[in-house]
């Protein structure tokens, strides 16, 4: 089993998240059909 | 993923302002950010894995680059040709490491060198054409 990954929702969290440990953003935009 | 990223999800149907504010269209989309939020590159539609990596690989190698970190978007590159060279993300790094390369060392050499890896590697990557001009390079 893979490790779970934590997503963050939003992205005012996540810019202020990657700029504390100085990482890139990777935003996945999804669609619960 | 989270060793080089900070995982972000948005549902496109609940998340209207974010949706038009990088014009989304369709689902699955993925875009590498930084943190001021500007967009470096993105990819839509579900991919094999080794296509994912590579896309994920070039998108943080093209973010990089574009803050003008050529060593590390150098080590993005070159990875994703030694552990996926048959993606399709492949050319465009081709062309990418090239390029950083010029722009790390200042030698034109380097552009005319991707160049030729490009013709015989990806002869018939529209990335090959991109590079062509470096022919002229003495």
């Amino acid at each position: 089993m893979g490790k779970q990954i934590k997503w963050e929702t939003s992205l005012t969290a996540a810019r202020a998240k990657a700029k504390k440990v100085k990482k890139l953003i990777l935003m996945d935009y999804y669609n619960n059909l | 993923m989270e060793n080089n990223f900070i995982p972000l999800q948005i549902d496109f149907n609940k998340n209207k302002a974010l949706v038009k504010r990088y014009a989304v269209k369709w689902t699955p989309t993925i875009i590498i950010l930084d943190s001021d939020g500007e967009e470096h590159h993105r990819f839509v539609g579900y991919l094999p894995p080794e296509d994912f990596i590579g896309q994920i690989l070039l998108g943080k190698g093209k973010a990089e680059f574009d803050l003008d970190h050529f060593e590390q978007a150098m080590q993005c590159f070159q990875e994703i040709l030694v552990r996926f060279p048959l993606a399709e993300a492949a050319p465009e790094a081709q062309y990418y490491l090239g390029v950083s390369k010029y722009k790390a060392s200042h030698d034109p050499k380097e552009l005319k060198s991707g160049l030729e890896i490009l013709q015989r590697d990806y002869p018939n990557s529209e990335w090959t054409k991109k590079a062509q001009v470096y022919s002229l390079i003495p």
